[in-house]
Parts: structure tokens; sequence; C-alpha cells
């Protein structure tokens, strides 16, 4: 077990959500960067879809209840164990005492804490991750808060420190700046409604992650984009990635934790392989979007399927060739 | 609020495909929605069919390859689809109209150039339909609202609305499940547990269902 | 109580004004031998130390691949010279495909000198780090 020393800010359990409960309006939680945990898990031989800790904010602390393995993947942390520092995107070990404390966040916006064998939390409608509106699922349907003591399940797997190529240098965009994350998106229903030269606005501005922005939604800044006519649609299915357009011209990108469904007009989605991209993009960061056909999204999602399945060859490797040399 | 005068199919990402029938926001053609979701949901590759207003949302197990055997299949399926009866139950829900959480119901009367008292039996009166969950768990879309309450969606969503509250949004009305962020418009507020998820079906209400709203008290 | 470097630096200096040899501590849990090199005066006497033998531990690579002195996302490499560091502590990386294996630190000690080249090809058992141990700390396994 796992206990939570401090947090500053809304820290969660999650894991990859829920996906088969919109007819319920139910969405679908989960990590927002959904590569960052998966790859956490790969490291500590869980089930991809185990639960861990989503920490938005910093510092974070917590205290390992017993002999544990844990992976550290997610936003660039300072943070230490037992006197010791842990690099970005790694695996490491803990002794029963040991605090694990995660200091600053210098680049990225959230860490994701992994655990040998994942967080022990019931399932709720098929999922670990928290549903923050209707309270349920994850650690009583709400943010950790100090003091709460989380099970974990036992594992066997091999603990030895080792570390993997952060998905941001694999996965790195030609366009990459230091100060823009540059995010695909596939145009939407109501693109047309809106004029050429609006839609070029669309394209080419810097678009400021405004302080309101959270797992319900990321809420832009920049210059009015409204359609020739005002448009409200009647209510239809949305899933996280949208990027809707109230009245008022300033686009909101819907994200895990989003309604299930809305009427504003849609100017176009975040690709499914990007999500994660805009979960690390801080309050205050620049987004850009770029258009992206439907083909070259599927392109995008092999290519983070296929990372992540080399971590999955290269993280048994090791484990394979480690029992080798010890037998 | 609009509709399209055919079909439209477009993409949500590579999560999902919308599809809008055109015509009325009206039972029949939310019946012949209800159809093509029983139908499409069992098509290889489709996760969830989830009605919306006249409206239809199918998200991906795995995005297909290519798009135009879906689209197809969609517009073949509106042409067949027949209204599907589905047998709900009739729910009598007490409403107290007005007060702290109703509290744009001043708002919406004098946008609709009418009376608090003129709202709220305007609102009362008919027998509503839950024509689609969303939005938030349990939430219900309901059908058959009066047009002379009806109210533009808000320029810029409240970041946070009480949960039961019964609002208006557009010409929909909705009964919310929890508190949240809204851009519609409160007008009322229930006591009513919509959504439980330990519930064998976590909704309380689904498609179909129909519910009649009881004047308990009105807040001026 | 542990012995500190300044302590085992005023040690030597009390040797070598005393013209002491050598000087053994033992304790519980640690152990010190200085032994002051007097050049050819010492050659004749068998049982003292030879001029001070390079007590040096290398931190070895075990896996083959490139060597990465600092993690991509750092501009500060793992170690500098003249570092303190502990037995265990990550010295450098080895990138094998996506991976990033540790190269630790087999005893507690000073960074003498990082010894392999940023980007070099190694493989298991190419030295990376020179370190200069504490006095009486021994390798970990």
């Amino acid at each position: 077990m796992i206990e939570i020393l401090s947090v500053t800010g809304p820290a969660s359990v999650q894991d990859l959500g829920r996906f088969d409960q919109y007819r319920f309006g139910v969405g679908t939680s989960g990590a927002m960067d959904d590569v960052a945990l998966r790859a956490g898990n790969i490291l500590l031989g869980n089930d991809e879809n185990s639960a861990g800790i989503e920490i938005p904010m910093l510092p974070f602390k917590l205290r390992f209840g017993r002999d544990m393995a844990f992976a550290l993947t997610g936003a660039d942390v300072e943070a230490e164990i037992a006197g010791r520092v842990i690099p970005p995107w790694w695996r490491s070990h803990a002794r029963t005492g040991d605090i694990l404390t995660v200091k600053a966040m210098p680049r990225g916006a959230r860490s994701y804490l992994t655990f040998g064998g994942g967080i022990d939390v019931p399932m709720v409608l098929g999922s670990r991750s928290t549903q923050f509106r209707s309270e349920f699922g994850g650690w009583h349907g709400r943010p950790l808060q100090a003091g709460d003591i989380l099970p974990c399940t036992a594992s066997t797997a091999t603990i030895g420190e080792l570390g993997v190529e952060p998905a941001e240098i694999t996965l790195v965009r030609p366009n990459a700046t230091p100060d823009e994350t540059v995010v695909r998106v596939v145009i939407a229903g109501e693109y047309d409604g809106f004029a050429a030269t609006t839609q070029a606005l669309f394209w080419s501005s810097s678009w400021k992650i405004t302080p309101q922005s959270n797992r319900y939604g990321y809420r832009l800044q920049g210059p009015a984009v409204k359609p020739e006519v005002p448009i409200e649609k009647r209510s239809h299915g949305i899933v996280p990635g949208v990027i809707q357009i109230p009245p008022n011209g300033q686009p909101i990108i819907q994200m895990r934790d989003a309604q299930t469904s809305g009427g504003y007009p849609k100017i176009a989605t975040v690709i499914r392989a990007d999500l994660w991209r805009v979960g690390q993009a801080r309050l205050g960061g620049k987004l850009r979007f770029e258009q992206t056909a439907y083909t070259d999204a599927l392109a995008a999602e092999a290519e983070m399927s296929a990372y992540l399945d080399r971590l999955r060859t290269n993280v048994r490797l090791v484990e394979e060739t480690r029992t080798c040399r010890s037998s | 609020m609009t509709a399209p005068d055919r079909p439209r199919i477009s993409l949500l990402g590579t999560s999902a495909l919308l599809f809008e029938a055109p015509g009325a926001f009206d039972l029949p053609h939310q019946r012949r929605i209800w159809s093509l979701a029983a139908t499409a949901s069992k098509w290889p590759g489709i996760r969830e069919a989830i009605p919306g207003i006249t409206n239809l949302m199918l998200t991906f197990a795995t995005p297909p390859r290519e798009l135009d055997a879906l689209i197809a299949a969609l517009n073949d399926g509106w042409d067949a689809a027949e209204g599907l009866t589905i047998g709900g139950r009739e729910i009598r829900l007490p409403v107290t109209y007005g007060g702290e959480i109703g509290s744009s119901l001043q708002s919406v009367a004098d946008h609709c150039g009418l009376s608090v008292d003129d709202v709220v039996s305007i609102h009362a009166a008919p027998l509503y339909t839950v024509f689609a969950l969303g939005s938030h768990p349990g939430y219900c879309y309901l059908g058959g609202m009066d047009r002379r309450i009806t109210m533009p969606r808000r320029q810029t969503p409240l970041q946070r609305s009480a949960g039961g509250s019964v609002s208006i949004g557009g010409s929909q009305t909705g009964v919310s499940a929890s508190p949240g962020p809204s851009g519609w418009h409160a007008i009322g507020h229930t006591s009513w547990t919509f959504f439980d998820p330990s519930w064998p079906t976590p909704a309380a209400l689904a498609p179909g269902d129909t519910i009649r709203f009881e004047i308990e008290r009105v807040i001026r | 109580m542990p012995i500190e470097l300044t302590d085992i630096a005023r040690l030597a200096q009390i040797l070598e004004k005393s013209g002491v040899d050598t000087i053994e501590i033992e304790e519980p849990g640690q152990s010190l031998k200085l032994v002051v090199d007097t050049g050819p005066r010492m050659a004749a006497s068998p049982t003292l130390a030879a001029p001070a033998a390079d007590h040096s531990v290398i931190a070895k690579a075990d896996v083959a691949g490139h060597f990465l002195a600092a993690h991509p996302w750092r501009d500060k490499p793992f170690v500098a010279q003249g570092q303190r560091i502990e037995a265990g502590a990550v010295v450098g990386l080895v990138k094998i495909g996506l991976l990033y294996a540790p190269i630790v630190a087999p005893a507690a000690g000073t960074v003498d000198a990082v010894i392999a080249e940023p980007g070099a090809t190694v493989g298991y058992g190419t030295p990376i780090v020179r370190i200069r141990p504490l006095a009486g700390s021994s390798p970990i396994n």
C-alpha cells in the first residue's frame, strides 16, 4: 500500500478509461496522457490498463507501505526517493517506509506514477478511472488527499532500475518548438460554416491555454473564430478531442472528463494519437492546430502503437537477459 | 436548431462518426434514430451507437481503414429505418421551479416575453419523451418542449451548475444528474436520482421513457 | 562516528609531521589505513605499502549500446569530475533501442573522470567512469 503525504491540485487515480458507457452519458475519464500511463505499466510488467496516479501539480509526496517497484513517466519532473534522484521515464524500487518526493515540473503538465501490480481499487463500469462529475471510480470518486492510503496489488515482476526513451523524443514532430505544441486535427462537421478567412485564422493562430483549462476541457484564447452565421446544433455525441466554438468564438478542446454530448458548432477534432500532447501542454502554453486527413490520422495512431510495441519488446528482452545472466 | 436537409455524416477525429438526420425535432424522427442505433450497434468495429437529438454517434472499437462502406450502410440504414416504438415507463418528477438553482427562470421569462408563471405552466404541461441520454451520467435529453420557451445556449458556458437542475438549452429541455459545467439555463430543480453506477443498468431512464413534470413549488 | 575526509586529511598531516609511517583505525562498519609515501626511504620496508597504488574503481557498462553521459532531457550530465557519489548511484546510461540502462557506481567515492566518450558504442564491461573510492569502502555486488 501507499500513503499520500502531501498533494497539490487534483491528483487522481486513472487507468486508460471507460469507453463503452457513452449511452448512459458516461464519458471516458482516464489518463490525459495515455501513452505515459501505458509506458509506466510496460516498464513494470503490468497490464497496460493498470491504474496509476495522475499528478497535475506539485509538490507531491507519498510513503511506500511495503517494498514495491514503481515507475514515473509523463512530464519531466524533479523526483527523489531515499536520497537518490529518479531520472525521467524511469522504473525504480522502493523499500517499506521510503518517501517519494516529486518536487517540480520543469516541462510538461502531468506526471504518472505507476506501481508494480497497479492500484487495487474496484472497477466501476469497467474501469478504475475517477469520474469526478458523478463521484465514482478511482479513489472514492474524488481527488487524492493527504492521509489517503491506497491498496496496491502484489506483483512478482522483476525490480531493477531501468529507463525508456520518452514518447516526446521518439514521436517528435518535425515542426515542434519548445514554446508551442502542434496538434493534428481532422476537420469536423461545421468547419464549412466558417468563412475562409476565419478558417485561416484557426490554422495560423498560436492559441493560448487559459488557466480555466483542465480535464473537462482546454479553454483557448486568441482571435475570435466565429461561424458566418450563428450555429446552434441539436445535442449530439462528442468525444475527447472535439474542438467546439461557443458563441464568443474562443475554442474549447473537450478532454477526458468532458460532457459526452453538446450543441456548439465543432470546427475540428484532435486526433487520438495527439491527445497526449494536449494533455502535456501547460496552462499558459501555446497550441497550434495542423490540418490532417483521416488516413494520416490513422498512420499517426499506428506510429504511436509501434512505439508502445517496441517498448514492450525491449523491456521484455531486458528481463530475459537479466534472468539468463543470473541463472 | 439547425438540422441538415439531407443526412449529414461527419468525422469526430478517428474515434467516432456522427450521423445527422434531416427533418423535424420530433418523436417520429427520433424513433427512426433508435431503430438505426439498434441496427448499427451490431456492425463490426462499432463499439457503441449512441442516439442524440435526431442524430447518432458511432464510436469505433477499431477505426475503419475505409469509411465509404460505413457511410453507405448508414445512409441505407436510415432509408430503411422504421420508427422503433420503445415501450417505456412514465415517470412523475416533482420540480421546484425558480429559487437558487433555477436562477435563470426570470431571464427565460424575459427573453420569451412571458411571465414566470407562464414559463412554468408551459414547461410542465407536456408529457416529455426521453429522446437520448448524454452530456453527463444519467442526463436525459427530452423531446416535446413547447417552442415558446426556447432560449439559446449561453455565450460562455457556466463553469458550474447544480445537480438535479431542470434546464432549457435552445428548444430542448433536460434534467442534470450531477453538478457541472453547463451552457443551458436552469429554471428549477428536482431531487430524484438519475444515475447510480452500482445499479445493473446505471442510468435510471432510457430512450423511450416519458416524464411528467409536477409543479411542486414556484419560487419567484 | 563516520570518518570524514577532513579527518583523514588531518591524520595524514599528523602522520607526515610525526614521522610515523602508517596508521590503521578499525571500528565497527569502517576501517582506515593511511600510509605515508616517503619515496626512496620506504624502499627497504616490504611490509609497508608500495607507492600509492591506484585504488580507483571503474563503473562499467553491463549491456551493449551507446553511452549517454546525461539524460536527453537534461543539460547536466549524471556526474562531473570531483563529484561525491554513493554506491549504486547512476553515473550514465547505455541506450539500447528505446531502453536506457543505468550504469551504476560500484562503490561510494569521488568521480575521477568520465572516461567513455558520450555517444560512443560500448559493450559489456566497457569502462565508463573512474571513481576514487572512499577509503575503506568496498565495491558492491
